[in-house]
């Protein structure tokens, strides 16, 4: 039995302690929960056939040999689906996708058809027997050609009714531009036209994708009343909603079910097997499971290749006036989150400096390649890899220190961003300030000698948060003085159960371990927009926040009607006067939506873009072999304004984490393509960062800082530490031998060309 | 494909998982993973499927192998090791609080292979230094990248073994 | 997977038995690891899988003469033979070479019989064992038979071996004081398929080199010897100008293949300076 009062002064402050994480038990024992352990009485196992072309009408399907094979349940296709769903059409921001392939596939590795069975083995087995007629289309994959190309790769525009900004697209016909988002402000034309020199420079980033361990997986059981949804999911909320709108169901009639999830870094968002997995089981009327293969992960979802111009006018001394931005963002065959990121990501593309005269024209594009969406970011990696890269060839053109322009220029405190929203709260000065002095940047610097050489490099962004979006949360007080948090945040390894407890006990003024966080049920938890864009720690723990206050000014108000101190009184006391014996409760709820401007159509200016912004910014330190191009990044050192750390050691952890994944993406990451298929989906061909990949010195820290307007002077980490990775390291590598990459990723090969171009011997082939 | 019976493409196993006899009809298609998870465990988890991640990472006869790359009918006779054999005891091993104490993986799904590959390294080397580290570990991957953490952990691990 | 046969036979002689059959769908394995990722893959379909973990113990160890030569039974695992004494007194290269070849786990159960028996131009031993002057022993129903290395490899994926001819043995002939080293390169995660290997053996009498066997793997569909490059350090004694002559010779005699990893004019790059790097890498050995 506790003995805590509310707001026992021992045990407070659970904010700023680096605790373990809840779970940290039952990861380390391999008893953790997550979708994958789960197996129903009678469940089925989907296996999914998938196109093998980029582009064509399908004229034939023939499921027979695959139906005919011993152990096989039932095979579908789309018009099996359409009995059911006669609109089966989804996605966050467009209803471009279909649950299997109708009439057309639009990329190699569209699911066309769906075997069941009991034996996973007999599933796999027989989705190989079916055979698919396809009549090809000319088919398109850049996504700068996507603008003009005659390949279309959807006759007709379906923007989802929610997004009021998306109206004017509906039924737009013939293009692959499914949302061009444009900024003003400014005169840039006169602006270029005044100033002392004007660079233009134009950079790509590569095809990459998440790829969490724990693949994607789905089961669904559809129990008499209701569809329950196991889902390794980064929404419920929005999982939930959308089957029910396929469905035409209430929303109480569809159950989603969320454990933790082994990695998601935006893939497990919106809807990617929920669906196709609750139309099989409900057709079926048997529980099934969909379990995809880590090959499989590259027919689901990417991160958006780009192509980014960026042209500048600045002064002879460094002063940037003017600032042009073009970036088309290459979205393959469903838009998926893609729109919003052209827009939300897109009108951070000039950098966090300050700029009098601003132009972005940003570009979503479908393309006939796997779908892109949100990777760690949220496409602000591709923006700081062109403009900070830019930054850095300004500087080395007027022969400028990098850090010496950066500090003319960076956007400071209450200074107005292109939207023209001011900056609050936004560390990007001490941050710099801080990355200098930590790579003790003014202090001379050994460049190496003879075939070894060093470099080193900088560079800083920032993210807005993306908004509006809405938390809610319940805090319940049991009567021996536990809690528990209600919410649907989803711990996919961030650590935000351990936060969100963190938070209530922080609120309540009692020791964090006596509070514990519910997984994600949409029977149980409220309502969140989903665990994304680094928003939970901000706005889910503004609810949580406020649902414990309000638990705690009701358990006050209780103890005040029975007579008793809350702030003397044991709380089981408390309940124990009212109820006569350990009962009750005490249910406190919070809901937090924070305030947004939306910009104005056409210019894309507002006065309030976001409720906060995060920095992130990135000391590399290189040595380069000159004989070979081969090099290896020495030191990283990541700098990030967090506020105020909840979980200073997770913190730390999330800093470090999302550097070396942004280190894969920029060194060794790529998918390979061949007419749209992709050649390389294994791990043993696209290679992520194994420990041998990590630099020998990481450091990470994360500034003083508090977010005045966040939960105790908190928000965001997940994101930041990617932001400066790229160019910093592609900015060390021409510091040491003076080539300058402008296409990611950074190769030995990339550096060896540059070598030979600058002794005036290229490489032929 | 050649027709065949039943009793010719399974096989009834003995072996012993985590200290205890287990049997068990096995398909020699199948995994070791599979074979696990029918006895209910689910700590070996295979992803990549093609041992390069470790997240399968299973004890046989006292050497790390990957259960994605094991057939299940091989480990008859076997004594067959997991991630589940210890810890049910609410004692948690010297590697398992290291990994705690220094917040050696975010999302879990690779940590049970971490754990275990670290426990073989260190009886084979009790004192590891960090390149010995970086190699042994090097066919474990870690999406959530933990492993400056994990490079701590093993450390730690080291000290803590020796009391 | 679909189900198959499995034969678990006791000794070499009764698994050489059910490999004579003209079924390309019925194999042998050893330690598996290769073999199952093709029939994940859907590469390979077996009806029958021939499994040789059961057979006589001897196929699994290694024996070493006074003067050093090493007799290795094709079932040893990688990892066992890592830890072999007389392999590391021996042939130090292997044991230098194994550190980075796939993984513990991989090298606990994949056997030095299967890695070779492959034929995959990208596995690092072959072209050791090749610098090393190493011969493969098989056997078959009808007989015995010893292979140099060189000429067990016939293209990309292929050997000399027939379908129901097994590798029992390897001979690594005395070193005698020779000098050896092998150089992995990858271009993009530290643990990848090599872009390019390159395996050095070097006969020496004090300053001068009296032989030399350079083998480059990985950038050809087959471990191949570079005679011309060898040519260059016969009788030499090794200063800046012999290296890079070797390198040139490199270069020059070999036409390499283009990946992912790299095009083969970067590869060929690559090839003239670690051609180099290797020698001086088995110099200091």
């Amino acid at each position: 039995m506790t003995t805590d009062t509310l707001g026992n002064s021992n045990a407070g402050a659970a904010m700023g302690r680096s605790i373990p994480r809840v779970e940290a038990r039952a990861k380390v024992t391999g008893r953790a929960e997550y979708v994958h352990n789960l197996r129903l009485p009678g469940m089925l196992y989907g296996r999914i056939h998938r196109s093998t072309v980029a582009h064509a009408r399908i004229t034939g399907v023939d499921v027979s040999a695959a139906q005919a094979m011993p152990g096989v349940y039932a095979v579908y296709t789309a018009a099996d689906i359409r009995k059911l769903i006669p609109e089966p059409y989804f996605g966050p921001a467009f209803h471009d996708q279909p649950i299997l392939a109708i009439d057309k596939v639009h990329y190699v590795g569209e699911p066309v058809a769906l075997v069941l069975a009991a034996d996973p083995h007999v599933a796999d087995a027989a989705a190989q027997q079916i055979v698919v007629e396809y009549e090809e289309l000319p088919a398109v994959f850049d996504e700068v050609e996507a603008m003009t190309s005659k390949a279309v790769v959807h006759e007709v525009l379906k923007p989802a009714g929610t997004f009021p900004d998306l109206k004017h697209l509906k039924d737009k016909r013939d293009t692959n531009v499914a949302l061009d988002f444009h900024l003003r402000r400014g005169d840039v034309q006169q602006a270029f036209a005044d100033a002392d020199h004007v660079f233009e420079h134009t950079f790509r980033t590569q095809q990459v994708l998440h790829l969490p361990l724990e693949p994607f997986v789905t089961v669904a059981d559809p129990a008499p009343n209701q569809l329950v949804i196991h889902t390794a999911s980064q929404s419920p909320s929005f999982v939930r909603i959308e089957i029910a709108r396929l469905l035409g169901w209430p929303e109480t009639r569809v159950r989603v079910k969320v454990p933790y999830l082994g990695g998601g870094f935006g893939a497990k968002l919106y809807i990617k097997l929920e669906a196709l997995t609750a139309a099989a089981a409900l057709i079926a009327g048997r529980p099934v499971k969909i379990a995809l293969t880590m090959e499989e992960q590259f027919y689901t979802l990417t991160k958006h290749a780009t192509t980014l111009r960026i042209k500048s006018g600045v002064t002879r001394d460094g002063k940037i006036t003017a600032r042009e931005c073009e970036v088309w963002w290459n979205g393959g065959a469903y838009a998926d989150i893609g729109p919003r990121i052209t827009q939300k990501s897109g009108f951070t593309a000039a950098g966090p400096y300050d700029i009098d005269h601003v132009t972005i024209d940003s570009y979503s594009l479908y393309t006939n390649l796997t779908p892109a969406g949100a990777l760690r970011g949220f496409g602000i990696p591709q923006l700081v890899w062109a403009y900070e890269s830019h930054t850095d060839m300004i500087a080395k053109a007027l022969k400028m220190d990098p850090l010496a322009i950066r500090r003319i220029n960076i956007l400071r405190e209450g200074r107005p961003q292109a939207t023209g929203t001011l900056m609050r709260d936004a560390g990007i000065e001490p941050v710099l300030e801080r990355l200098a002095e930590r790579m003790t940047w003014e202090k001379k610097y050994d460049r190496g000698s003879g075939t070894m050489r060093r470099g080193r490099g900088i560079a800083i962004g920032f993210k807005a948060s993306i908004s509006p979006t809405t938390s809610m949360a319940i805090v319940n007080i049991s009567a021996d003085g536990s809690c528990i948090v209600y919410c649907s945040t989803v711990d996919m390894g961030q650590g935000s159960d351990t936060a969100m407890a963190q938070f209530a006990a922080e609120a309540l003024g009692i020791p964090v371990e006596r509070v514990s966080v519910v997984h994600p049920d949409t029977d149980v938890t409220p309502y969140d927009m989903a665990t994304l864009g680094s928003r939970s720690t901000y706005h889910m723990g503004h609810a949580v926040k406020n649902a414990a206050e309000d638990a705690r000014d009701k358990l006050l108000a209780l103890a005040a009607e029975v007579g008793l101190s809350a702030e003397t009184t044991p709380i089981p006391d408390i309940f124990r006067k009212k109820y006569g014996m350990q009962a009750g409760n005490i249910i406190g709820i919070g809901s937090f939506i924070p305030p947004y401007t939306p910009p104005e159509p056409g210019t894309g200016l507002t006065t309030d873009a976001t409720p906060f912004w995060m920095i992130g910014a990135t000391g590399a330190e290189v040595e380069v072999d000159t004989e070979t191009g081969e090099f290896k990044v020495t030191r990283l050192v990541n700098l990030v304004d967090v506020g105020r750390p909840v979980n200073p050691a997770i913190v730390e952890t999330q800093i470090s984490g999302a550097t070396i994944m942004q280190l894969g993406f920029t060194l060794s990451e790529r998918m390979e393509f061949d007419a749209g298929q992709v050649t390389n989906a294994s791990l043993a061909d696209y290679k992520i960062p194994g420990i041998r990949d990590v630099p020998p010195v990481m450091e990470n820290e994360a500034v003083d800082m508090v977010q005045k307007t966040g939960p105790f002077g908190a928000k965001g980490v997940g994101e930041s530490g990617t932001f400066g990775v790229s160019p910093a390291i592609a900015s060390a590598i021409d510091d040491a031998v003076g080539v300058r990459l402008t296409s990611l990723p950074l190769t030995a090969e990339a550096v060896y060309r540059g070598l030979r171009a600058n002794a005036g011997k290229p490489l032929q082939d | 494909m050649a027709k065949t019976s039943m009793s010719a493409t399974h096989k009834d196993i003995s072996f012993t998982l985590n200290g205890r006899p287990v049997t068990a009809l096995a398909g020699n298609h199948q995994n070791l993973v599979e074979l696990l998870q029918e006895q209910g465990l689910f700590g070996a988890r295979e992803s990549c499927a093609q041992g390069l991640c470790g997240c399968c990472t299973v004890i046989v006869d006292g050497n790390a192998v990957s259960g994605c790359l094991t057939m299940a009918t091989l480990v008859d006779g076997a004594d067959v090791r997991t991630i589940e054999d210890t810890g049910a005891d609410g004692k948690l091993d010297a590697v398992q609080q290291a990994f705690i104490e220094t917040g050696a993986f975010q999302c879990g799904f690779c940590t049970p292979g971490f754990i275990l590959m670290t426990r073989q390294l260190l009886d084979e080397h009790p004192n590891p230094d960090e390149d010995q580290i970086r190699h042994y570990l090097a066919g474990n991957l870690c999406r959530c990248a933990a492993y400056t953490e994990i490079i701590k952990a093993v450390k730690l691990a080291a000290k803590k073994r020796k009391g | 997977m679909i189900p198959f046969e499995l034969a678990e036979p006791r000794t070499l002689k009764s698994a050489l038995k059910l490999l004579e059959t003209d079924d390309p769908s019925v194999r042998a394995f050893g330690g598996g690891t290769a073999l199952i990722l093709m029939m994940k893959a859907g590469v390979f379909q077996p009806t029958r899988l021939v499994s040789l973990r059961g057979i006589e113990k001897r196929y699994a160890k290694v024996a070493s003469s006074k003067d050093g030569s090493l007799r290795i039974g094709a079932l040893t695992t990688l990892s066992a033979l890592g830890r072999v004494a007389a392999v590391k007194k021996s042939a130090p290269v292997i044991i230098d070479t194994l550190r980075t070849l796939s993984n513990v786990r991989v090298r606990n159960v994949a056997t030095l019989g299967g890695h070779l028996a492959h034929g995959d131009p990208h596995m690092d031993l072959p072209p050791v064992l090749m610098a090393l002057d190493a011969q493969v022993v098989t056997a078959a129903v009808s007989g015995s038979r010893t292979l140099a290395m060189g000429d067990l490899y016939t293209g990309y994926y292929e050997t000399a071996l027939a379908r129901n001819e097994l590798i029992s043995e390897i001979i690594v002939p005395a070193q005698a004081g020779r000098r050896a080293a092998y150089m992995k390169v990858t271009t993009r995660a530290a643990d990848d398929w090599p872009t390019l290997g390159i395996a050095v053996s070097l006969g020496v009498e004090g300053q001068t080199i009296t032989d030399a066997r350079i083998v480059v793997s990985a950038a050809t569909e087959k471990p191949l010897r570079l005679a011309a490059a060898e040519a260059e350090l016969r009788g030499a004694t090794v200063d800046d100008a012999v290296l890079a002559r070797v390198g040139e010779a490199a270069a020059a005699e070999v036409e390499l293949t283009g990946d992912a990893h790299g095009t083969a004019a970067y590869k060929t790059e690559l090839l003239r300076v670690y051609a180099r790097r290797a020698v001086r890498k088995a110099l200091a050995a």
